[in-house]
């Protein structure tokens, strides 16, 4: 990310810049592919588990919805829960998650059967959000953060999703405390809205941040999408699917998370 | 592999100089350039009488050759100086000194083409390619800075890294495969700026050779190849001073005589000064900002007496950037290399190094909340000795290297209180790399030439320590703590070098070499170009030694009095215990980075053309490459091979240098590449909001192709006295073609719900103006 930027910054004071344009790529559409996306959160609601398939890269992206599933939770304090499906695709239980007890997901869909588990961390607070000013080239540029005390006896793995107006912000960010353990937090995520004056958040602008504690695997799983994102095949990390803790093949993930919500405008 | 492997290459060594010679004188000495006083590497000096031979000077400008009693016409030349003549009677062992007028200060005098006249066809040595000083200072470049780096990707068999970059790949090996040597001190980042420039400064460099196979024995550590880069020695004569001001940087050279025609020093000087454009901002965030670099070559030598010269030289070259209040980052190699030639008697010559480098790096983040500075060193320490024994028909070569490496892979201090980043101080590596090597140059005939040895390469990583094995899963199986000097694990290699050539005739000849190299360092990163933070590791219990065996045939034919040189080599290369990492690797400030890492193996092959005009008023070359580099490895690809990134099929450069008049000379230079080899989606699905892209065959996609012309034009000022200036205009990327630098996928603006690939070029069209002079 830093070179990148670097980059531009060296292009654009030696009075040169660089440019951008779409071109055609050579690519095969693969056969679809099966995507579980399951998520335990400790609130009391219906928690969700996604079942679909995978379009080819230059198909319009409507992914198919896969129906009659057998889908059901159980943890490994005896308890099972049977997931019924609300909607094509989408399988549903009210139920409430609980740290530290493992969760184990078992799909049996089209013949296959896919197993995953993940057990849910302690619990963090986010004790707070708000917006942090940073000068940067001249301008200044407003960003989201969270604020947290990370917990110093154990190794925690967070990740948030933004919210701006409504909107969702189509960034990943995941944190670990390899290097951070036990300190009071503040994550900055940045944000670039989607249009070309991009100035970031602006005065009057709502902003959510959900923060959920997640376990190693779904850390290493963003982590991977989040490495792959900047710079492109022919810069970054070289492109793989990320590796999932569903086993039989199936793309996606399982995971039992904490979730908190906090709202606040921007000054 | 079993000693029989070994055995004929050992009884070879021995037989060969069984036979002695009688009644034999050896005629030896050094050349030197007339006006300078420089030492001149690969002149040549032929003898004619009763019996015929020839040689070249090495590195030190020393030659020797040993023929029986009698008379001789010797004859001694060097491109671009004017050949001697002279009678010789050799009926003792005797000296000569030689100084060469160079053919500028004389206007009437043509080039001289006889300087190691076909040469190229008549060495065993394959895979060498040695860059013309003077044609560097022609070729076109980015922004005008001459760039032996850049020079060097327009040979067939060197691939570029991409636009902008210094990084390069030879013969399908990686960007950390290249042995790069600067007055034999390692340079382990040799990019300015990021890699737009390299840190060899052109005023400062007196020759460079690129080996892509056949290594001697004297060089090795490294799988791919060879960058011997050799300092200026400077001038012994006079005092000299030249330098040129370009568009984003400025030079300054200075050189003299210590004591006339004894001693000299050289000392370069070159920094950019783009951050001064930063400064002259009314803005308070960019004219805080940095953006430079600098570089300093010094160098002095002073000749002892006629059997020992001394020669000390150093590197000092440091990279500036900084956002205020944001972060600041600054890298740099530091070398400096003490060598002492001895001439023990006419046959035998020896050089004696000690060399200190390092490379360093800082990255500060001044945030208020995330501040910390982390710092990162690889310092060697290396003891070289050297030995060439000069015989009638052999040229012997023997010598012991022994290298001790520290690495302090990150060291994290926080600055203030507040700082929610935690100090850590990543365990120190050690290691100890050694190797002893003989090599034979032999002229079995006319036709028939061997080059031929063996080295000996030992690496020992040493403790202190504390070393972790891991299980597939990445986690912690077991941990020695090894104590301060202790040898936890030892790794030996012997790798044969063997080089042949037959003479057809003059002027054909064909050549086989087969090749063995390891590698006990390692850089660590998963992005395409070099970084700054590139991170080093030593071969360890976790990580086997590289080791890359190569095989290459090759025709090479020369026309017209050699004005003309053609050859095609085609090679093939196997690579083990390559890596490569696991999915979501962090490989920064993580003392467990090798639980990350992938092991495999990798092949690469091709055909390389060249042809080559030497002289005239228009010369150049066209390079053609065709080739191939994969990899395999158990966990990826489902272990099927891959393309390596720099896998590209296609590799043209066409370079042309016209020489209008005694005063304007033009070049142009065009590339033409296949793209590199990536990774495109093959589907999409969406999970927790994002659009995820599935992939399924790696780095199976193709970039667009890359297409690049340079033009230059250099107008050589009317000489006033001493003072001479000369004007260099450039255009680079003439055809303002649009090469890719990276793609991105994004939602098609065009058709809501598609995706689009975005391509990301930097460069357009970019002239540049430079003013050299000397006086």
């Amino acid at each position: 990310m830093k070179k990148k930027y670097l980059i531009y910054l060296l292009t654009a004071i030696i009075g040169l810049s660089s440019c951008k344009k779409i071109i055609q790529i050579d690519t095969n559409n693969a056969e679809p592919q099966l995507v579980i996306e399951g998520k335990i959160s400790d609130r009391l609601i219906e928690q969700q588990i996604l079942i679909s398939k995978t379009v080819g890269y230059d198909e319009i992206g409507v992914y198919p919805k896969v129906s009659g599933a057998t889908v059901k939770v159980s943890d490994n304090i005896g308890k099972t829960y049977v997931f019924t499906e609300k909607a094509p695709g989408v399988y549903v239980n009210r139920m409430q998650g609980v740290s530290g007890v493992t969760y184990k997901m078992e799909v049996t869909v089209e013949g296959k059967n896919y197993q995953a588990s993940s057990k849910m961390p302690d619990l963090v607070k986010l004790d707070s959000i708000g917006v942090i000013t940073n000068n940067f080239f001249g301008n200044e540029r407003k960003t989201a953060a969270a604020f947290l005390v990370d917990p110093a006896n154990e190794t925690n793995f967070y990740r948030f999703n933004l919210y701006v107006n409504g909107l969702f912000s189509d960034r990943i960010y995941v944190n670990n405390d390899r290097l951070t353990n036990g300190n009071n937090l503040r994550i900055q995520l940045y944000y670039e809205a989607n249009d070309d004056d991009d100035e970031g958040l602006k005065s009057g602008d709502n902003i959510s941040i959900e923060m959920e504690g997640i376990d190693s695997n779904i850390f290493n799983y963003w982590y991977a999408l989040s490495e792959q994102s900047g710079g492109g095949p022919n810069q970054g990390t070289t492109p793989s699917n990320p590796t999932s803790n569903i086993s039989n093949g199936a793309l996606g993930y399982f995971s039992a998370n904490t979730f908190q919500r906090l709202s606040t405008t921007v000054k | 592999m079993s000693i029989k492997f070994y055995l004929p290459i050992i009884l070879l060594l021995l037989f060969s100089f069984s036979v002695s010679a009688q009644n034999k004188f050896t005629l030896s000495g050094t050349i030197r350039d007339g006006s300078s006083g420089e030492t001149l590497i690969g002149a040549t000096v032929k003898i004619s009488g009763p019996a015929n031979a020839g040689t070249l000077t090495n590195n030190y400008g020393y030659f020797a050759l040993t023929q029986t009693e009698g008379t001789y016409t010797v004859t001694i030349s060097y491109t671009g100086f004017v050949p001697i003549t002279k009678s010789i009677n050799l009926n003792k062992d005797t000296k000569l000194n030689e100084e060469l007028k160079s053919t500028n200060d004389l206007a009437e005098v043509t080039v001289n083409a006889n300087n190691r006249k076909n040469e190229n066809v008549k060495s065993a040595q394959m895979g060498l390619e040695r860059i013309d000083m003077k044609s560097l200072n022609s070729i076109p470049v980015l922004l005008g800075e001459k760039d032996v780096l850049k020079t060097i990707q327009l040979l067939p068999g060197v691939k570029s890294g991409g636009e902008g970059n210094t990084g390069f790949y030879v013969r399908g090996g990686a960007a950390d495969q290249n042995l790069i040597i600067l007055d034999e001190a390692v340079v382990y980042n040799s990019s300015h700026l990021l890699g737009f420039f390299s840190t060899f400064n052109a005023d400062a460099i007196k020759d460079v050779s690129l080996y892509k196979g056949g290594m001697p024995a004297q060089y090795g550590g490294r799988l791919s190849s060879v960058l011997d880069v050799k300092m200026d020695d400077g001038n012994n004569k006079e005092f000299k001073f030249q330098g040129g001001i370009g568009l984003i940087a400025s030079r300054l050279k200075a050189e003299g005589p210590i004591v006339k025609d004894r001693g000299s020093f050289m000392v370069s000087f070159r920094r950019t000064y783009i951050d001064l454009f930063l400064r002259a901002s009314p803005d308070s965030s960019i004219n805080g900002s940095t953006l430079n670099f600098y570089d300093i070559n010094a160098k002095a030598n002073y000749k002892i007496n006629d059997k020992n010269t001394i020669y000390i030289s150093g590197y000092f070259g440091k990279d500036n950037i900084g956002v205020k209040d944001l972060f600041e980052n600054n890298w740099g190699n530091v070398t400096t290399t003490i060598r002492l030639n001895h001439i023990f008697n006419d046959r035998l010559f020896s050089n004696t190094s000690l060399i200190y480098n390092n490379y360093n790096y800082t990255v500060k983040l001044l945030n208020d909340v995330t501040n910390f500075k982390a710092t990162s060193l690889v310092r060697d320490f290396n003891f070289k000795e050297d030995f060439q024994y000069f015989s009638n028909q052999h040229t012997l070569r023997f010598g012991l290297n022994a290298t001790h490496h520290r690495i302090s892979p990150i060291d994290i201090t926080t600055t203030s209180e507040e700082s929610q980043v935690n100090p850590l101080a990543q365990e120190k590596r050690y290691g100890l790399e050694s190797a002893a090597y003989v090599s034979d140059e032999w002229a079995v005939n006319d036709k028939l030439n061997f080059l031929y040895g063996v080295r000996l390469a030992a690496f020992s990583l040493l403790g202190p320590g504390n070393f972790s094995e891991y299980d597939a899963e990445g986690n912690i199986n077991q941990t020695d703590q090894v104590s301060n000097g202790k040898f936890y694990k030892n790794y030996f290699n012997l790798e044969p070098r063997f080089s042949v050539s037959y003479l057809f005739n003059e002027r054909n000849s064909v050549k086989a070499s087969y090749n063995r190299n390891t590698q006990n360092i390692h850089i660590l990163t998963n992005a395409t170009s070099s970084s700054p933070t590139d991170q080093y590791v030593l071969s360890s219990n976790n990580i086997k030694p590289e080791i890359a065996d190569q095989v290459a045939l090759g025709y090479f034919k020369n026309l017209d009095e050699n004005n003309y040189e053609l050859s095609g080599e085609v090679y093939y290369k196997w690579m083990q215990n390559q890596i490569d990492y696991k999915n979501a690797a962090q490989l920064l400030a993580n003392s467990n980075v090798e639980s990350e890492l992938l092991y495999g193996t990798g092949r690469a092959y091709g055909l390389e053309l060249f042809f080559k005009k030497k002289f005239g008023k228009l010369n150049g070359w066209v390079g053609y490459t065709l080739s191939r580099t994969e990899r395999k490895f158990a966990q990826l690809n489902n272990g099927n091979y891959f393309p390596a990134r720099q896998d590209r099929t296609h590799d043209v450069s066409v370079v042309g240098i016209y020489n209008l008049n005694q005063r304007w000379t033009f070049s142009s230079s065009f590339i033409y590449s296949t793209g590199n080899a990536v990774t495109f989606p093959a589907g999409k699905y969406v999970v927790g909001g994002q659009t995820v892209y599935y992939y399924t065959e790696r780095n199976a996609g193709r970039m667009p192709y890359n297409m690049r012309l340079d033009l230059s034009a250099t107008l050589e000022g009317k000489r006033k006295g001493r003072f001479q200036s000369s004007w260099n205009f450039g255009v680079y990327n003439a055809l303002n073609r649009k090469n890719p630098y990276s793609i991105e996928f994004i939602n098609d603006p065009n058709e809501p719900g598609k995706t689009a690939a975005e391509q990301t070029s930097l460069f357009g069209i970019i002239p540049s103006i430079t003013w050299n002079f000397k006086f």
